[in-house]
């Protein structure tokens, strides 16, 4: 797939970005697990914050090739900073498959002017089984009250405006899901613990805590029920994102076996291991790729979004541990980006739907696929 | 310089043992043997009375004959030898039969100053052997000690009777049940593992004590043994003010009769 | 595991396991946050022989033999994998020293080792990635009745705690293979330096630093062995270092298994505890059944070992098997517990960053595969 020359000065904005603003500080960061605020100013200054809000709306609406170019190179730098800058992304998808004009320019307009925004739907009781939420939307008059806990959320502290999920309607499980546009300010609303994690520290990941949260009626998306529709094709659209964070990952660590290696003459063992390091980058891209050509395209593209989150993610954990492997003792002290790699990409198998979820969705389609096409034949004869 | 014996039992380690969720039976396939959780106690204060006072510990126990697996972990806690009587009618047998088989054994052995034993076993804490013990040797028993000095002849024994602690001396020769709190029982080092296979042991065949049919009868006849699982209430208050809630729970430990 | 353990080494095996429960559970989180070492619990493990746990009582060890060791190793690890790296690269120092030491050199340090009032650490490891060699190689010349050594020594773990260091140092660049020789260095060898402590990722309460030769005089009566005929010693330390690491990494992966199973019978999700999942299930299941083969294989190369039998080969197959079982288990492992497996108020992010430490290659030149390529030509 070739990249047009707009892709290509986007890209190597991107590289220029993360070389001048997230390598030199990424480990520090990482080390004190202190949130970059600053970085997400240089990023709207650089255009490269709101890249999925459209233009109507202030935002620089590029295409998804672009934004996943972008979130390469930004994870390239430092997983966490793309995992911050992209929560924007995730946040923002909602608003654009459900929301009405009048929604979209609530969130949109802080969201341009450089705040963050949080997509929250995990709850203690709802991970994978995200149609498990307990937390309460209960209509009263021509508000909505919220009530619950939501957790893993990221940018949660920083977020300017947020869409929670949350249950109208408990007994119906799944279809009672729905989504809400959620300012900072409401009361009821607050920041709970912040998680320590292995990984992605400098990313922002926290419980949010609701009680009696007002929002006027106008702040459903779509309508009650809709929740999981929404949160799914969210995923759709994330999920290349998160491959494009797994396949930025994957080069800086191959790159950085190169640097080690260029000085001497490496043997065969580690010249296989940087040529599988390299084909499965190459792979990741080009799924992640083909995924995005089928969703510009209007294309379904859910199983391809699902393939290329799995393999990319997969690819960048296995990329990161063979990198280990090849330099030693010394990848493990902290002076080392490939700790902070190895740390941080595990959690692109975990996040965004765990790869066991996205083989679960692959599946389901392959199986629908061959049930129709038995339909159809049956149907044929 | 007293010449202690220590009683032990050999049990089934119940970390072990499943409880299978269709009928409640157990299953004991993976549970490896253990020295009754009490009885350490009791070879730790054994030790360390020895440590302090002199003398020597001789150990005794009576099971299946995997009771032999036992020999080396006991002799490498402080015993000098291990007798063992291992025979399948220790499967079956209740205090009674326990009781009258070490008291033949003893019988045999001599006289000690101190017979040891852990206040109650691991697997069916009946807390009998001692007492039992005591009476068919005709030596006081001094039970729930948890703490215990030796002085000469005598032996000072502080029992912890629930609501009270009681502190009582008695003349050497006696039976001592311990509780857990007694001690902390070391763990052996290396070089006591290792030692151990250097100490002797001997068995004793049951057929040698010279007991009665009715001795070794067991009175009390386990005709199963089930699992034990807990059943939750699972009531859930749903009133719509936490008051309300707080009430309806308050009620219903006091009637439980919890508060 | 069936495997016939003799009843001392189960034995032992129980008094490591009642020790580990005491006093190294306790500390475990503690220790990787503060990276404080664990003097009290070294000088604990002493009390109790498992430091002598290969010296021969004339040295004040117990003579348990390596099963007992391996057996001892894991068990420590599962409790507290920083610990074990201590117990290991002591216990390897010590080993070598009684293999090959003189009679004056095993009766200057084995006693001390057994006590633990001197600890012991081999320095062989050198940095660089596999398969490229480093030009920061320790060299060491004849000066007199002595060696001047020069260079570096990377990673060496207990450095800074350790009173005595076992180092290789190259004697001999002409000659194929190279000469090495063995030295047997005090920590207070004039002009020995301690680098800076480094920040590791994992296995924290274990200090790992660089050890610099900055023209150190050595007297003769440090060398270990026979002087440029350390090769040998170097390739049999290495091996039981690979046998030792191995039971570390299958104590970590073990302990990790055994959080996630107890998570999965917990967890609910759509209705069901996650552990009556196929997917779970297959994850625990493979994870589980890598570590019993690695197990095993652990065993049988320490019985080689204990029974005085060849054994290089069988340790760097080991060292295969310990490297793919590390790796791969953590990755897998932290999948069954989702987002809680990657808190760090959870245990197994921790054991993520621990088993890290115990799948290194030694130094550029460290590859098994050709060893064993070689043996089973």
């Amino acid at each position: 797939m070739q990249l047009t020359g707009a892709q290509l000065h986007l890209q190597a904005l991107a590289r220029e970005f993360t070389a001048a603003h997230i390598i030199p500080v990424a480990l520090e960061l990482d080390r004190k697990a202190e949130f970059p605020l600053w970085v997400v100013n240089e990023a709207k200054k650089a255009r490269l914050l709101c890249m999925a809000v459209p233009k109507k709306f202030g935002g620089n609406e590029y295409d998804s090739v672009t934004q996943s170019l972008v979130v390469e190179e930004l994870a390239y730098g430092c997983a966490a900073f793309a995992t911050t800058l992209s929560g924007n992304g995730l946040s923002s998808y909602p608003l654009l498959i459900a929301g009405t004009d009048e929604q979209r320019s609530l969130y949109f307009t802080p969201i341009v002017e450089g705040g963050l925004g949080a997509f929250a739907l995990t709850e203690p009781g709802a991970g994978s089984d995200a149609g498990a939420c307990k937390t309460t939307a209960k209509r009263v008059g021509d508000e909505y009250v919220l009530n619950g806990v939501k957790c893993f959320c990221t940018n949660g502290s920083y977020a300017k405006v947020f869409v929670i999920f949350a249950s109208t309607d408990l007994d119906k499980g799944v279809k009672g899901l729905s989504a809400f546009v959620v300012e900072r300010e409401r009361a009821g609303l607050s920041v709970g613990s912040v998680e320590h994690k292995l990984g992605i520290r400098s990313s922002n990941t926290i419980e949010l805590l609701l009680k009696e949260v007002r929002i006027p009626a106008d702040h459903l998306l779509g309508n009650e029920g809709d929740g999981m529709k929404i949160a799914m094709k969210t995923l759709d659209m994330a999920r290349p994102i998160v491959a494009s964070i797994g396949v930025g990952i994957a080069r800086r660590a191959l790159d950085e076996c190169l640097k080690c290696v260029r000085a001497g003459r490496p043997g065969q063992m580690v010249q296989f291991t940087l040529a599988d390091m390299e084909i499965q980058i190459e792979a990741s891209r080009t799924l992640v790729r083909h995924a995005l050509s089928l969703k510009e395209a209007g294309l379904p593209y859910s199983k391809e979004s699902a393939v290329a989150k799995t393999f990319a993610t997969d690819a960048a954990m296995h990329v990161c541990a063979a990198a280990q492997q090849l330099l030693g003792s010394s990848a493990l002290s902290s002076g080392s980006i490939v700790q902070k790699l190895l740390r941080d990409a595990k959690i692109l198998q975990i996040y965004e739907g765990t790869n066991e979820i996205q083989r679960i969705v692959i599946a389901g389609q392959l199986l629908r696929e061959e049930a129709a096409k038995n339909a159809a034949s049956a149907a044929g004869r | 310089m007293p010449k202690c014996l220590v009683c032990y039992k050999w049990t089934l380690d119940e970390q072990d043992i499943k409880v299978k969720p269709e009928d409640l039976s157990l299953d004991s396939s993976r549970a490896k043997g253990k020295i009754s959780d009490f009885d350490r106690n009791a070879i730790e204060e054994a030790t360390l009375i020895v440590e302090k006072n002199g003398g020597a510990i001789d150990a005794l126990s009576y099971g299946a004959p995997s009771v032999k697996q036992s020999l080396k972990d006991v002799l490498s806690r402080g015993p000098e030898k291990v007798y063992w009587i291992g025979d399948s009618s220790a499967e079956s047998a209740d205090a009674k039969v326990t009781a009258s088989v070490l008291a033949a054994a003893i019988r045999k052995l001599g006289q000690y100053d101190l017979i040891v034993c852990g206040e109650g076993s691991s697997d069916l804490f009946n807390q009998q052997t001692a007492p039992r013990l005591a009476a068919l040797l005709g030596l006081p028993c001094l039970s729930f000690v948890q703490k215990l000095t030796l002085d000469g002849n005598f032996v000072k024994a502080t029992r912890n009777l629930g609501d009270c602690l009681e502190v009582v001396t008695i003349k050497t020769p006696a039976v001592i049940s311990v509780l857990s709190e007694i001690n902390k029982p070391r763990i052996p080092s290396l070089k006591q593992v290792l030692g151990a296979a250097k100490k002797p042991n001997e068995e004793i065949k049951i057929a040698d004590l010279g007991l009665k049919a009715e001795e070794i009868q067991p009175k009390a006849v386990r005709k199963s043994v089930k699992g034990f699982v807990m059943q939750r209430k699972n009531v859930i208050y749903k009133e719509s003010s936490a008051a309300d809630n707080v009430a309806k729970l308050k009620v219903s430990l006091v009637s439980e009769g919890l508060c | 595991m069936s495997y016939p353990l003799t009843e001392e080494q189960r034995l032992i095996g129980q008094s490591a396991s009642e020790f580990a429960k005491e006093s190294l559970d306790t500390i475990a989180v503690d220790l990787d946050r503060t990276g404080n070492f664990p003097k009290a619990e070294i000088e604990a493990l002493a009390g109790y022989d498992f430091l002598g746990l290969l010296l021969t009582a004339e040295a004040g060890g117990a003579e348990a033999g390596f099963i007992s060791y391996v057996t001892v190793v894991e068990i420590i690890a599962r409790s507290c994998p920083a610990v074990a790296s201590i117990v290991n690269n002591h216990v390897l120092a010590a080993y070598a020293i009684q293999k090959w030491g003189s009679k004056e050199q095993k009766q200057q340090y084995l006693p001390a080792f057994a006590k633990g009032e001197l600890l012991g650490t081999v320095a062989a490891c050198e940095s660089g990635p596999a398969g490229i060699p480093n030009p920061g190689t320790l060299v060491a010349t004849r000066q007199g009745d002595g060696f001047v050594l020069k260079g570096t020594k990377n990673f060496v773990k207990s450095a800074g705690e350790a009173g005595v260091y076992v180092v290789f140092a190259t004697t001999d660049l002409t000659t194929k293979p190279i000469g090495i020789t063995a030295f047997i260095v005090d920590a207070r060898t004039p002009g020995l330096k301690v680098g800076a402590k480094q920040d590791t990722m994992g296995l924290r309460g274990c200090p790992v630093a660089d050890l610099d030769f900055d023209n150190v005089f050595v007297p003769e009566s440090t060398v270990l062995g026979l002087a440029n005929e350390g090769a040998a010693i170097v390739g049999e330390t290495l091996a039981v270092a690979s046998v030792a690491e191995a039971a570390q990494t299958v104590g970590i992966v073990q302990a990790a298994l055994e959080h996630a199973a107890a998570y999965s019978k917990q967890r609910i999700q759509f209705g069901k505890p996650i552990g009556s999942f196929q997917a779970i299930q297959s994850l625990l299941a493979n994870v589980a059944a890598n570590c019993y083969a690695a197990r095993l294989a652990v065993f049988d190369a320490a019985a080689a070992i204990e029974q005085g039998e060849p054994f290089l080969a069988e340790a760097a197959m080991v060292k295969l098997l310990a490297i793919h079982l590390g790796q791969k288990s953590l990755i897998d492992v932290i999948q069954v517990e989702g987002g809680y497996g990657y808190s760090e108020e959870m245990p197994l992010a921790r054991l993520y960053r621990d088993v890290a430490g115990t799948t290194v290659r030694d130094s550029p030149a460290d590859f098994p595969e050709g060893l064993i390529a070689t043996e089973i030509a």
